[in-house]
């Protein structure tokens, strides 16, 4: 794994929003690696800072109310966040590109996806128009569209949600890019779809190679895919480890709590109910003092009150953000 | 496609029938026009006033004579204007030019500020100009119409007398060319023109603004900046034309509104168009000249109903033909 | 926006009625709240001021006809001598009541036409929708002329104009809100237990779109206000023995040759006023609508 050449490397990203009500520390201080062709799970509550660490890579951070206000994200050893909006956007849906939550309203209504997705490829490809549209149709068939040639002319309405999604992933495929964001791409569809788009990506990856980034609440998504998972809780990143480490042996209590609410089939039956983590999230605009899930923590002590703790590697590649982490 | 059209053509029928049966019960409440003779001529009886009912259909229910005269409607027979002693539909054409000038002026000059400062102020929203927008719009909203109109006559009429007062052309331009006498009427036009856009103006301004903000929210505006189109693209490709569809529909369904306001304008500017030919129709109960003046109205505001679907289905991948 | 949407409307500053919100945001809106005060101002100008004012309305003063401002009279006189600034003040009354009952009649009879076609649905919902969207398509101010002719002149007359052709967005407005409210758990839970469909809609469900129904009644006088000056200004509306801001500016197209200040001040009045409604609306709207944050 560690032997593959570093893709991108988050450090020390810090992107707030400054709203009339108070400033919200969405994202707080994540650090981020994704190597060539690595399969990366970036996973959390709503609300922890996942979606904008992913448009922070992007630069598409909506401006105001939200700012990235420090740190770096290298891409290629380069700072992504020195570029300007020029150079930001020729790499912007060709090295990187990124597909969303909601596939029902992610594609422009009034214009056919075909027009859409060859918009992609002669902007970064720099080819003619009849040529872009082969290489849609070729997209198109890639992403398991039947009829190619007849989706083409067709609108978003047109399709259902999964179909649309296949359509966004074509897309942000289409120029061949070195890493994927998937920001809840599934999230959205029903269940049988779901496991169809993750089929999907997961067979591009194999034969397209490029590194995908899932950011997702459920674990069970990243469970088959991911090589790394990263936990993010309230804007810091918690814990981070292959993803095997992760299911097998979480240390952070947060990293726990959310394996333990995953209902298990292997289980025995019983009637006790899932266990879930107690409290809610906290309020952005009042962060708790000390660690940030001390106040959901059951292991909380003083000292967890008080003090941040700092993220620490307890065992090679296994990096948890923890003064009492579980012992394996 | 066509079977759209045909359908929504279809749908237009009851819409014209209904307004102009509305039009017809409004004005036949003015009461019986024949009757009024008794009084203002004393030479006439009761008697022949019940001929003269029996004569013009005037004894038959509403509904029969309702049908009576939009058979006659269709034919050409708009009546004889009694305050002006000529056939309403020759009064009609003689006035029409005008107004229709007027009105579509008045529609050109709106959209071409509107539109521009709407979509100006949604990208640079809270920016100076968006503020400046905003305040002129609430202005135009809350101007009465003549009064701005009178305002204005003040100003570039009266005081810097830049402009004429009134009227539509000049003397004596009858012989001159094309040109001279588009420039000739549009010097006179201009003034009424803005006045009566005034409202409009103002309210699509902030329409144009608000529909343009939803839209820079929506997800796929988001895709494409993810695409790397450059903001342009983004916003005159993708953004602009999905906030203009809702804004079609109202520019279109706007124009009839026109007319009303004409009659203000008309009045104020002097100009003899179908807005003041309708004044004095109604204020002299013309109910011949009311009745053709108000159908007019009544078949704009069906040409541009049918317009407004028109073009909404032509922006709009997502109304359905079938 | 923001992906933390849920978040910050959790965070609010603890539990707070909706009323308090309304007005917490409604005083963050500087230029709403300038224009209550200029509305109230203009309340006393109208109602008040004129108990404690020499002038009767109808005084006229024959030997200083279409007279400059002076000592006596504030803002000069008209063309009958009347004094400018107290007809200002009556003046303000009558357009302010037919500006108020013009948009309160209508709103009333919208919320009537609205709620059943919203609460039932169907063939009626059909038929009062296409109804409504007849009475839509229809320029106002022409059918305003044709009518107020008919009906002759007269402050009752005019209110009632104005309803006739003013409650077709109100309906709707109120047949969408009533169309997802009775969905609501509350709805169908009252419907279970028996309770009769009118008390449903109206004591139910009505509540809750009361907030949009108040925007819109706000936006409505200003409308209300201006039709009634193009009106009088015709001819057509009050009758003009009775000083109305619209009744003040009849004569003003001779006026303006003469005397322009007869023109100016109820011109200025009707802006004025109309504009506040105006802000005063848009304001409540924005401190009604929850998904808007300030």
């Amino acid at each position: 794994m560690d032997n593959r050449e570093v893709l991108v490397d988050i450090k020390n990203l810090r992107t707030f929003f400054y709203t009339e009500d108070g400033v919200v520390p969405a994202v707080d201080g994540i650090d981020l690696t994704i190597h060539q062709g690595e399969v990366v799970g970036l996973v959390g509550e709503s609300g922890c800072g996942k979606s904008v660490t992913a448009l922070s890579i992007m630069r598409l951070i909506p401006n105001p109310p939200g700012k990235i206000i420090g740190g770096q994200i290298f891409f290629h050893g380069e700072d992504l966040l020195k570029k300007n909006e020029e150079e930001i956007r020729l790499i912007r849906g060709d090295k990187i590109s990124m597909i969303f939550q909601e596939p029902m309203t992610s594609l422009n209504p009034v214009y056919t996806i075909g027009d859409q997705i060859s918009e992609a490829i002669t902007l970064h490809q720099k080819i003619h128009a009849t040529e872009a549209k082969k290489r849609t149709i070729e997209m198109l068939h890639l992403v398991g569209i039947p009829e190619p040639e007849q989706r083409f002319s067709q609108y978003p309405h047109e399709m259902s949600g999964g179909m649309r999604q296949r359509v966004m992933i074509a897309m942000a495929l289409s120029s061949n890019p070195e890493l994927l964001i998937s920001d809840e791409a599934t999230t959205a569809l029903d269940v049988t779809i779901q496991a169809q788009i993750l089929d999907l990506m997961r067979g591009l990856q194999k034969k397209l190679g490029m590194a995908i980034l899932i950011i997702t609440h459920n674990l069970a998504v990243v469970a088959e895919m991911a090589d790394t998972i990263n936990i993010a809780y309230a804007g810091k990143i918690v814990e981070s480890a292959s993803a095997r480490e992760v299911f097998k042996s979480p240390r952070h209590p947060y990293t726990y709590g959310l394996l333990k609410s995953i209902p298990k089939f292997t289980e025995k039956r019983t009637n006790e109910p899932l266990p879930a983590i107690e409290g809610m999230v906290p309020s952005p605009y009042h962060m708790p003092k000390g660690c940030r899930f001390n106040p959901r923590c059951p292991f909380a002590t003083e000292k967890c009150r008080e003090e941040e703790p700092e993220i620490l590697e307890l065992t090679p590649g296994h990096l948890v953000r923890c003064f009492h982490p579980i012992e394996p | 496609m066509r079977n759209y059209i045909i359908r929504r053509l279809l749908q237009l029928v009851p819409l014209l029938l209904i307004i102009s049966f509305f039009i017809f019960i409004t004005l036949s409440l003015t009461g019986n026009s024949l009757r009024s003779l008794l009084t203002s001529n004393p030479r006439i009886t009761a008697e022949t006033i019940t001929k003269l009912e029996r004569i013009y259909g005037m004894d038959k229910p509403l509904l029969v004579r309702f049908v009576y005269w939009f058979k006659a409607f269709f034919t050409g027979e708009w009546g004889y204007s009694r305050e002006y002693h000529d056939a309403v539909l020759v009064l009609i054409k003689a006035r029409m030019p005008v107004t229709l000038a007027l009105m579509g002026l008045s529609f050109l000059i709106s959209v071409a500020i509107a539109i521009p400062i709407g979509i100006y102020s949604a990208l640079k929203q809270y920016s100076l100009l968006d503020y400046a927008a905003t305040a002129l719009a609430f202005f135009g909203m809350a101007m009465p119409v003549f009064w701005f109109g009178l305002m204005l006559m003040l100003l570039f009429g009266v005081k810097l007398g830049w402009l004429p007062l009134g009227g539509y052309s000049s003397q004596g331009m009858d012989t001159a060319n094309f040109l001279m006498r588009f420039l000739d009427h549009l010097k006179y036009l201009i003034m009424p023109a803005i006045v009566l856009g005034l409202q409009e103006m103002a309210s699509w301004t902030r329409y144009t603004r608000s529909s343009m903000l939803e839209v820079l929210r929506m997800d796929y505006v988001r895709t494409a900046r993810a695409k790397g189109l450059s903001e342009r693209t983004v916003i005159y490709k993708h953004a602009l034309r999905n906030a203009l569809i809702p804004i079609i529909t109202l520019l279109m369904l706007a124009i009839p509104g026109l007319f009303g306001g004409a009659v203000l304008t008309e009045t104020v500017f002097s100009i003899s168009g179908i807005g003041r030919l309708l004044y004095t129709a109604i204020t002299t109960s013309d109910t011949f000249l009311s009745m053709g003046t108000l159908m007019v109205l009544a078949i704009l505001v069906v040409i541009f109903n049918f317009a407004a679907d028109l073009l909404y289905a032509i922006a709009d991948p997502r109304i359905k033909y079938s | 926006m923001s992906p933390f949407e849920t978040e910050v409307q959790l965070a609010g500053s603890g539990p707070e009625s909706y009323f308090s919100m309304v007005i917490r945001r409604l005083l963050k809106h500087k230029l709403a709240v300038i224009s209550l005060g200029i509305l109230i101002s203009i309340l006393i100008f109208c109602f008040v001021v004129p108990l404690f004012f020499k002038y009767e309305p109808t005084y006229s003063d024959f030997s200083y006809l279409y007279g400059s401002p002076n000592s006596r009279y504030l803002f000069g006189t008209d063309n009958l001598g009347h004094d400018t600034f107290t007809r200002l003040m009556y003046g303000g009354r009558i357009s302010l009541i037919v500006g108020f009952s013009a948009a309160i009649l209508p709103i009333i009879f919208g919320i009537i036409v609205g709620a059943f076609a919203g609460y039932y649905g169907g063939v009626l919902d059909n038929i009062l929708m296409r109804i409504t969207d007849a009475f839509l398509s229809v320029p106002s101010f022409p059918i305003y002329m044709a009518l107020a002719k008919v009906m002759g002149q007269g402050v009752i007359n005019i209110i009632l104009v104005f309803s006739f052709l003013g409650w077709m967005v109100d309906a709707r407005l109120v047949r969408g809100m009533f169309l997802s409210l009775k969905e609501n758990e509350y709805a169908e839970a009252a419907k279970a237990i028996g309770v009769s469909n009118l008390r449903i809609m109206f004591r139910h469900l009505l509540p809750n779109a009361m907030a949009p129904i108040l925007v819109s009644v706000t936006l409505t006088v200003g409308g209300a206000i201006l039709s009634e000056a193009g009106l009088s200004f015709l001819g057509l509306g009050v009758p003009s023995s009775t000083p109305t801001w619209g009744n003040m500016l009849t004569n003003a197209q001779q006026d303006i040759f003469i005397a322009p200040r007869l023109v100016i001040w109820p011109g200025i009045m009707i802006f004025i006023t109309v504009l506040s409604f105006n802000f005063l609306g848009d304001g409540l709207r924005d401190a009604m609508d929850p998904r808007l944050k300030l």
